[in-house]
């Protein structure tokens, strides 16, 4: 392409410490294109990325031009800023307390040459502007707080496209699109490509190897630091393709072997749960069987993960496993644990880990009170525990020692599913066990959750990803508007997609189940 | 992908503060899987592990033996003496036990502002009854330590059920304790002449007062109950995530209160100990022991386990104070060096180990 480049990075190596975690990396985009950039969890991505917001210092070597003009490096951002790049990070960014117009002015609001005052009327009307250019219904003063998820990501962009000029200027998008509801996607799709229409280019990072092919003009991969594959156009191109190139080898789908029969003893009931729009939800999980549980994003079928493990105390309810029976509406998670009910819950940050510690206190401190007594516990099976688990699901670490913080996100969740592996559950809840994380930490997680099963443990998966459920479940349990639960079973992620959203086939699909 | 609807206010937090993505960043690279040349620096060649771990864990041990080292050359014969030596390591029981005590709070999660004053309030009330009012001693103590429970229960009352800032409770706890002790003191200095009770703390063991060995015991056994019991472990994650340790079966809110009432003990016991080294209390002076044992605890942070609490590094972070002080006071310098010792020793300390794990993290 003779055209000068809207962003060309070229010979970017970043060095952590004795660790080359980028090297050589390149990345170009064309003016007014949707260009992608995908890689694992660690690839490097999101270092990139840093160097180029200027949040880490790239090696000696690195070139890195916008339209043509290279930047001093390490980037400055107020530099890069006036060559019209701008960033929308994965949580947005935004100040709920504050208004649309503030949070798009941030960091660069109009003032008074003289006082320094921030001219508002100005400030509004700049607000006004870019929110018109993108046909987006807010007012500049309305606040953000209740704003749905759509209209704070578009709030986002029209923050990144305040400062540029239109048909020009680069937005990088950070995961932008993780919050934003399924439904919403293909909206916010159309509003990127009302904006790269215009001759603006857009850095797509992301995950979700489905929206870049649908989004993306040209995709840029990453594999262990290295570009394995440079700008390549998405036409024609399908997910295995894009996998194949950020794992170096084809994914294959976990795919459930027929798992003997043999095991027909229930592993836990749950019976009667009520909660805030739950209505007394009965459904029982066999020994070596994957349950999962679906239903619409916020119906409330999410918060049984959590109400049958004593996570949160439901109005009534009750779980009964080989250990006894428990009233839910009293148990705390302790109660639960010793029933032999594990959750590994959805947050893996906030809810899962503790990420000042290391690998093996995290995995051993379920079973701290089982497998010790009061006044001493050994150190020699946590040790043993944390090494099995590394071994077993592939976490990337370099010893047991290594602090959740320093691993990224897919090994975190490896460690989090470890953790309540180590307790040896009769039941196993998983609540959205492979959010954000990569394709290859993807295949891992669902394939130690047949694994597990097929142990004899009881799973229950609860889960908003169609696909993820087609693959490892025996059986989808989903839940209706009405409050009750149907049988699905199907190996067909489109099927389960349907299930959830439309009624009709709710009433096809399956057989009631109280 | 959530509904942000249903997204919890923590998670929200996260999500503006950028925590979530800030935790997940570059230092979980993947591990070398082709066999790439090895940096080799300076550093990594010349630097063996064990050097390593010493420089990372016990830097604040060698620069307290630098420190000697220098005194020691600079005066001989006082420096060197026994005499040295014992008012250093005998002085500081009454300072171990007030730190241990901000320490258990601290390892939680919590901040326990009130101890000095439940330490006050102990040192005040036992020369009062004992001497004042002619009671038995060791009555006087149990009274004393009980006041000091129910101190401690108070603030677990507000801050753990109530779900008050403990910033606040016990701000607010250790006031009105000052308070309560000026009232039952008079304001006055109050004493007591019991040798029985001065037995248990000065009484030489060894060359060393007993109530010295005392400090060290009680620095072991947490660091045990820490390290190797399911209580200890539990307090860890209480302090690192409350809402993971609840979700491992952890009963949190017995852990946090069981803190402040352990914490309030031990600093009932720093006050019994306080009047049984010296004979009496001023309860105008309760304050100027907090900045002290808090200093202390913040200091242990960069060594032994740096980054972490740790009863070790409390200890040794103390007897570094104490002789970096008591050096300089020999050399001279009056009482103002104490504070001014204190403070640029902390915030130098921890802030050097700070960087040092930081450079340390991706070898």
């Amino acid at each position: 392409m003779a055209a000068t480049m809207r962003l060309e990075a070229r010979g970017v190596s970043k060095t952590f410490g004795s660790t080359t975690v980028l090297r050589n990396a390149e990345l170009e985009v064309a003016p007014g294109e949707i260009h992608a950039l995908i890689g694992q969890n660690g690839s490097g991505k999101s270092t990139l990325v840093k160097i180029l917001t200027g949040y880490h210092t790239p090696d000696a070597g690195a070139t890195i031009s916008v339209d043509g003009q290279d930047l001093d490096l390490p980037v400055r951002w107020s530099e890069a800023t006036d060559a019209g790049v701008s960033v929308v990070h994965q949580d947005l960014g935004l100040l709920d307390h504050l208004s649309v117009s503030e949070n798009i002015g941030i960091g660069g609001f109009p003032y008074h040459p003289v006082t320094r005052r921030i001219d508002w009327k100005a400030q509004d009307a700049a607000a006004r502007r870019v929110l018109d250019r993108l046909d987006v219904p807010i007012q500049p003063q309305d606040p953000v707080g209740p704003l749905n998820a759509m209209r704070r990501a578009e709030v986002a962009i029209a923050r990144a496209l305040r400062d540029q000029r239109q048909g020009e200027g680069l937005v990088i998008l950070d995961e932008a699109t993780r919050s934003l509801p399924r439904e919403e996607l293909r909206r916010f799709h159309e509003l990127l490509r009302k904006v790269v229409a215009e001759g603006t280019s857009i850095l797509l990072v992301s995950h979700n190897l489905k929206e870049v092919l649908e989004l993306a003009d040209r995709v840029t991969v990453l594999r262990d630091g290295v570009v394995a594959a440079a700008g390549i156009p998405t036409a024609g191109l399908t997910e295995q393709d894009l996998a194949r190139h950020m794992l170096g080898k084809t994914v294959e789908a976990v795919g459930r072997s027929e798992r003997g029969t043999g095991h027909t003893e229930v592993a836990a009931r749950v019976e009667g749960l009520r909660a805030d729009t739950l209505e007394a939800l009965s459904f029982e999980v066999r020994r070596g069987e994957v349950v999962g549980l679906t239903g619409l994003p916020g119906s409330g079928f999410e918060a049984v993960a959590q109400l049958i493990t004593g996570g949160r105390q439901p109005a009534g309810g009750v779980l009964t496993t080989a250990a006894g029976s428990v009233d839910l509406s009293r148990a705390d998670v302790a109660a639960c644990m010793r029933l032999g009910a594990a959750l590994v819950p959805e947050k893996r940050i906030l809810e899962g880990l503790a990420v000042e510690l290391s690998i093996r206190d995290n995995i051993a401190i379920p079973s701290i009170r089982r497998r010790g007594r009061p006044w001493h516990v050994a150190r020699r099976w946590q040790e043993d525990e944390a090494r099995s688990s590394i071994r077993r699901l592939g976490i990337r670490s370099r010893s047991p020692h290594m602090l959740i913080k320093e691993l990224s996100g897919g090994n975190q969740q490896k460690v989090l599913f470890a953790k309540w592996l180590s307790v040896e559950p009769d039941l196993l809840v998983l609540h959205e066990p492979t959010q954000a994380v990569d394709v290859g930490a993807r295949v891992d997680i669902l394939r130690a959750i047949v694994e597990t099963a097929s142990r004899g443990v009881g799973v229950l998966l609860v889960s908003i990803e169609p696909s993820d459920l087609a693959e490892v479940c025996d059986r989808i349990l989903v839940h209706s508007h009405a409050g009750d639960l149907r049988e699905l079973r199907t190996e067909d992620p489109d099927e389960v997609l349907h299930a959830i959203y439309s009624e009709s086939a709710l009433t096809a699909g399956g057989t009631t189940h109280d | 992908m959530t509904d942000s609807q249903t997204k919890s206010s923590a998670e929200r937090l996260s999500e503006q503060t950028g925590l979530a993505e800030r935790i997940i960043t570059d230092t979980g690279q993947p591990e070398q899987q082709t066999a790439r040349p090895r940096r080799v620096t300076l550093r990594s060649q010349y630097e063996p592990a064990w050097l390593h771990t010493l420089t990372s864990k016990y830097a604040l041990v060698l620069v307290w033996a630098a420190m000697a080292l220098v005194y020691y050359i600079l005066m001989p014969t006082r420096f060197g003496s026994w005499g040295a030596f014992s008012s250093i390591f005998g002085s500081q029981q009454v300072l171990v036990f007030l730190a241990m005590s901000a320490m258990i709070t601290l390892v939680v999660g919590e901040f326990d502002l009130s101890i000095a004053s439940v330490m006050g309030i102990s040192a005040t009330l036992v020369p009062v009854l004992a001497g004042v009012h002619g009671w038995n001693v060791w009555i006087a103590c149990l009274v004393a330590l009980g006041v000091c429970l129910v101190a401690g229960a108070v603030n677990a009352f507000f801050v753990v059920v109530m779900d008050v800032s403990s910033f606040v409770v016990t701000l607010g706890t250790g006031t009105l304790l000052i308070g309560l002790a000026q009232m039952i003191s008079g304001s006055n200095i109050v004493s007591v002449n019991s040798p029985e009770l001065s037995k248990i703390a000065i009484h030489e063991l060894l060359g060393m007062p007993v109530s010295f060995y005392y400090g060290i015991l009680l620095a072991v056994v947490i660091a045990y109950i820490l390290g190797w019991t399911p209580l200890g472990r539990s307090m860890i994650f209480v302090g690192a995530n409350p809402e993971v340790a609840r979700l491992a079966g952890i009963r949190v809110q017995r852990i946090r209160a069981g803190a402040y009432l352990a914490g309030s003990l031990l600093a009932g016991l720093a006050g019994v100990i306080l009047v049984a080294t010296v004979g009496g209390f001023d309860s105008s002076t309760s304050a100027t022991y907090l900045l002290p044992a808090l200093a202390a605890v913040f200091l242990g942070t960069a060594v032994v386990q740096p980054g972490m609490f740790n009863p070790i590094g409390t200890i040794i972070a103390i007897y570094f104070l104490t002789t970096g002080i008591f050096g300089l006071q020999l050399l001279g310098f009056s009482g103002w060096i104490q504070n001014v010792f204190y403070g640029a020793g902390l915030v130098v300390a921890v802030t050097l180990a700070k960087v040092v794990r930081d450079r340390s993290k991706t070898d």
